[in-house]
Formats: structure tokens, sequence, C-alpha cells
């Protein structure tokens, strides 16, 4: 990079950060980090029948079937061997998930800071294998990760307890740090 | 003493099968696939995971009892993970960072590509890598600057030299299938590219009205995903790219 244009940008970077601290530009939708409320035993994880998807963040695919992660709430699993008619199957409830990978049967999720290994060979009776307590720490609690930087979903203290943050994509964010 | 001989050979062969495993790639037929801002990848026999601003490594080699290995921090604004040949890509917001898988799973820091501060997922093939970066509301980037798509030159992996770079609008997730790139534009829709020329990308397909935060290229099957729907394209003609099902999401 040639000398001039490095401080022109530099100039710039550091104007910019200077705005940014005052005047934020909310944007139309952005990926960050959302409450998850919660009170009852978070730990819980078990099938369910199909629901409607209410707000989507990932999927996963794997042999036909997708896995649709409802930000906070679980996975949806979708049989997609057909895909002009992919078919709701089933939902799995795990509280605070916002990431899953799956090889063979074995599908490793996140349950808010712990993860997870569950058969889903049967999809209507998912078992937990085993869960690494506090695998990511960082999430748990009221209040967000301190070094976090990003827009997040203001707690709104009508919904309840929040026991931790997770990722999805949120609209108009009005808080940030 | 044949018996010893046996075992040291037996040995062997399992620490060559460990090896192979844990320098595959990281889409098995045995593992599923993410889209590009996923966080959980299988590579082998660890998963590895990253969250703010660490990269997480857990033994999977028993795949019902996940262990944790080491937990390195990466540094701040990690978004994004891809794995490719024995290799790591993590997207965060103020570059690329490349580690390298070592034999016994554990990632060891290998270079980095940094870029004006932004957000943006990667995925990348073994000559180069493609980043989308997206300042439009994203919360750390430096006002003024543009939304791009950047093509990184790896085939020297401990250099990374940047190709070439286009604007973009608020670019999101991407997909790569061969030399065919899928971009998502948030509300302004999704772009479909052939890359075979860094220099001179070809638009195929710019499917405007629908709102497409990442996006899955399955072999001709498209799965894109919007904070309004999942739907799906088949695209084994690039120059008819239509849409077969969509999944409604929200009340």
């Amino acid at each position: 990079m040639k000398p001039i244009s490095f401080l022109l940008l530099l100039t710039l970077s550091l104007l910019g950060q200077g705005c940014v601290r005052e005047k934020v530009e909310i944007p139309a939708q952005v990926a960050g980090l959302a409450p998850v409320y919660f009170e009852g035993d978070w730990k819980a994880v078990q099938s369910e029948p199909p629901r409607p998807i209410g707000r989507l963040y990932k999927l996963y695919y794997k042999d036909g079937y997708i896995f649709a992660g409802e930000s906070q709430q679980g996975i949806h699993i979708i049989d997609n061997s057909n895909p002009s008619m992919p078919e709701k199957v089933g939902f799995i409830r795990i509280i605070g998930n916002s990431d899953i990978a799956i090889r063979g049967n074995v599908l490793y999720a996140n349950n808010l800071t712990d993860l997870l290994a569950l058969d889903i060979s049967e999809i209507a009776n998912v078992r937990v294998l085993s869960r690494v307590e506090n695998a990511f720490p960082g999430l748990a609690g009221g209040s967000l990760p301190e070094d976090y930087v990003g827009f997040f979903e203001c707690p709104d203290p009508n919904m309840g307890v929040v026991i931790g943050w997770s990722e999805q994509i949120i609209r108009e964010p009005q808080c940030w740090q | 003493m044949f018996r010893n001989l046996s075992l040291i050979f037996l040995l062997g062969l399992l620490g060559c099968a460990e090896d192979n495993s844990s320098l595959g790639p990281g889409q098995s037929s045995n593992t599923g696939v993410g889209g590009s801002l996923a966080r959980f990848t299988i590579v082998g026999n660890f998963l590895y995971t990253v969250d703010n601003s660490r990269l997480h490594t857990f033994d999977i080699s028993n795949p019902a009892q996940p262990q944790a290995r080491e937990s390195i921090e990466v540094g701040q604004g990690v978004e994004t993970i891809f794995p490719l040949n024995g290799l790591l890509f993590l997207g965060t917001q103020s570059g690329m960072l490349i580690y390298q898988l070592l034999p016994g799973g554990k990632p060891q820091f290998l270079s980095r590509y940094e870029h004006i501060v932004s957000c943006d997922p990667v995925v990348a093939n073994a000559q180069f890598a493609y980043v989308t970066l997206r300042v439009s509301g994203c919360r750390q980037a430096v006002a003024g600057a543009a939304d791009l798509l950047e093509i990184i030159d790896i085939s020297n992996i401990q250099q990374p030299t940047i190709v070439a770079s286009y604007d973009l609008e608020s670019p999101y997730g991407l997909g790569l299938d061969g030399e065919t790139l899928f971009v998502c534009l948030g509300v302004a829709g999704l772009k479909v590219f052939n890359v075979s020329d860094p220099q001179n990308l070809q638009q195929l397909a710019f499917l405007d009205d629908i709102n497409a935060v990442d996006v899955i290229p399955l072999n001709g099957l498209l799965l894109v995903i919007g904070p309004d729907s999942i739907l799906q394209y088949d695209y084994s003609d690039l120059n008819d790219i239509r849409k077969i099902s969509e999944i409604p999401i929200g009340a």
C-alpha cells in the first residue's frame, strides 16, 4: 500500500471510529446477539412434533435432511428427499442453540454454554449421549460478553430472565456496544 | 520379536489412519454441510468451533463422547469457520486467518490476510479464497468504506495476496461450487458469478426479489436462507436457475 493512501485510510478510520461512536447507522438487518429468555431447566433437550419456524438463522444439510436452526430454541428437521416438497418432520428443543454439525448419527450442538452430542438416529426420540459443560463460557449470564463488539437485541424485561446470548439475524437493532 | 514387529506395524497403520482422517476434507460423505456463516465444522476426528474470540477443538474420535482439547485465543470478532484440505479459514472482523491442522488435530496459526474492519465470511478452493466484506450494518466498520467481494490468492498459503475486488451491495454469506460463486446480498437478493477468471467475474444470474443471508450449494441444488424463508433453487442449468420450493418463516 502506498504511504499516502495508508495515511488517508488511517485518517479516515480514526475519523470513522469517532463518528461511529456518536452516530450509528442502524442496519435493516444484521447478525448480532440476542438475549435468551428462559426460566426452568435449560438443559432439558427433547424431540418435539414439527412446528412453524419462527426466527431462523442457519441451515445445515445432511443426507436429504435440512436442519434449520431456530435461534435460541432448537432445530427444525425437514425431510428434503423431494426438494420441491420439503416437509417438516420434527423439532429438537435445545435452548440457547446457535450452531450444529453432524457426523454419522451424532449431532453436535451448543446448548447455551454446553456442547452436546445427540444421537439422532430416531428423530422422534433423540438422546443426549454426552455433554461437555461450560465449553463456551462467554455466552452465559444476563450481560453481554465484555469483548463483544456489535449490535444486539435490547433485552426486554417483560420477556423474562436472560440466561445468556445467542447469535441471530436481528432487524433494526437499537442496542450496540 | 515377531509379535513386537507386528505390533509396531499395527501402530504404524493406526498412525497413518489418524493422519489421513485429521487432514481429510471437511465434508466427507458421512459429515453434513453447513453454510458460510457456520461456526461449527468437523474435520477428521475433530470438531472445531469458533465463538467471539476463541477457536475450540473437540476430539470426537469417540463420537458419543466429545473431549474438549485446545481452546485458543484468535482475536476479536471471529465470525465464521471454513475447512479445506487440512486448513481452517476463519472469517473475522479484521481479516481472514488461516490455521493449519497438525497431525493430532491441533490448529496452528499459518497466516493472515488483513482488510478493513468489516463483517466477512469466507469460502475457498485450493487456489483462491473468496471473502465478502460488509460494512453496512457492521458495527465495527469504518464509515464510508465500501461493501466488497475480495478474491485472495492462497496458492502460497503463507502469503495470501489479493488479486481482485468487486463492489457489491451489502454482501452476507457466500457459497462456492467449482467455478460458480453464489453471493447473498441480504434484502438486495443473490448474485451468481462464474469465477474462472478472477480478474473478470461473469455475472450469471441476479435473483433480486429475495432476502438472502446464506447459501449451501449442493451439486445443482441451492439452499438459500433468509430471515423470511428457506428457498431452494435448481442450478443444474446456470442459464436457467429455477426456484423449486419455498418454506415460509415467521407467523
